[in-house]
């Protein structure tokens, strides 16, 4: 181009001439098809996901199922849930270890328990602790009939369920 | 230049593949072991009927009974608070009990007699649940951990 215009004889030519990398010989540059990921901000992303995930995580697992609807009460002073025989209402109906049970019928349910326990644990004491969950608005009425069957039972010691608030 | 030592690259790439995979799975394992609702217990023991009466040693106590409209009644029994606070009736806000006032009432008669971490509720047969842990919850909070529920 250069050498048929009027600057033909004042232009300074590159000894790389058509060579150049920025525009060899005038062609448009090819795309580059294959490109790196980037890995490092996805590591940087699972290692915080994993470190949320590992904040919540629980070791002592569920031992509570809440049926639909149901809502525990909240509380800020709460201990660690354990494994104790659990009495639960739901819809105004007794459950003792998720089987369906009478007002009437839950002294002897929690005897059995107890009867059950002795039997395979021989040498040692009772613990006598019954854990207890109800939906946040039940009234003390229903709840008293739970608190009536383990006093006679022998349950001393009762647990009730909350929602830790954090 | 032919002979001489080639140089060694000082720098080098991490095989970041394995990493990755480590930590895909334990994302999968925590997300699917993952307990989103923490549950505690309060914990309470019988009130009434768990021992005779001439074994029963008398610790300071704080009888609590739930009143209609969120009302609280306090009894201070065989506690050196006992004067100052004998009978307290708390009223109701909204329906709820009062708590700031509660927790004032209950700090104050800890702080005159440390040895007050008895106390035993007595709920009305229409008392929530909900207000009886906020009750317990409350306790707990201003150091009285010994707690009872009394059947009807």
């Amino acid at each position: 181009m250069l050498a048929e215009s009027t600057l033909k004889g004042r232009a300074v030519t590159s000894v790389l001439g058509s060579l150049s990398v920025l525009n060899p010989d005038g062609h448009r540059g090819k795309k580059q098809v294959v490109s790196d990921l980037l890995l490092t901000a996805l590591i940087d992303a699972f290692s915080i996901l994993v470190i949320f995930l590992l904040m919540s995580f629980s070791s002592t697992g569920e031992i509570l199922f809440l049926p639909k609807g149901t809502e525990l009460p909240k509380a800020v002073n709460t201990a660690v849930i354990e494994r104790f025989p659990v009495v639960k209402v739901d819809e105004g109906l007794l459950y003792l270890e998720d089987r369906r049970i009478e007002g009437r019928d839950l002294t002897a349910g929690l005897l059995e328990l107890r009867k059950q326990w002795q039997e395979t644990h021989p040498n040692e004491e009772y613990p006598g602790t019954l854990t207890v969950q109800a939906d946040r608005r039940v009234k003390y009425e229903v709840l008293n009939q739970i608190v009536v069957a383990a006093s006679q039972a022998g349950f001393a010691d009762m647990k009730f369920a909350a929602v830790t608030k954090q | 230049m032919s002979g001489g030592r080639r140089k060694r690259h000082l720098d080098f790439e991490l095989n970041l593949i394995p990493f990755i995979d480590l930590l895909s799975t334990c994302i999968c394992f925590l997300l699917m072991t993952a307990v989103w609702t923490q549950v505690g217990t309060v914990d309470a023991k019988q009130a009434v009927g768990g021992q005779a009466v001439a074994e029963t040693e008398k610790k300071p106590t704080v009888w609590v009974s739930l009143a209609d409209k969120g009302g609280l009644n306090l009894e201070i029994r065989d506690s050196g608070a006992s004067k100052k606070y004998g009978k307290v009736k708390i009223d109701g806000l909204d329906g709820r009990p009062d708590w700031a006032k509660f927790e004032t009432v209950m700090k104050d008669a800890r702080t005159t007699d440390p040895q007050l971490t008895t106390a035993l509720i007595q709920p009305v047969a229409g008392s929530l649940y909900e207000e009886i842990i906020d009750l317990m919850d409350k306790f707990r909070g201003v150091g009285v951990v010994s707690l009872g529920v009394s059947p009807l």
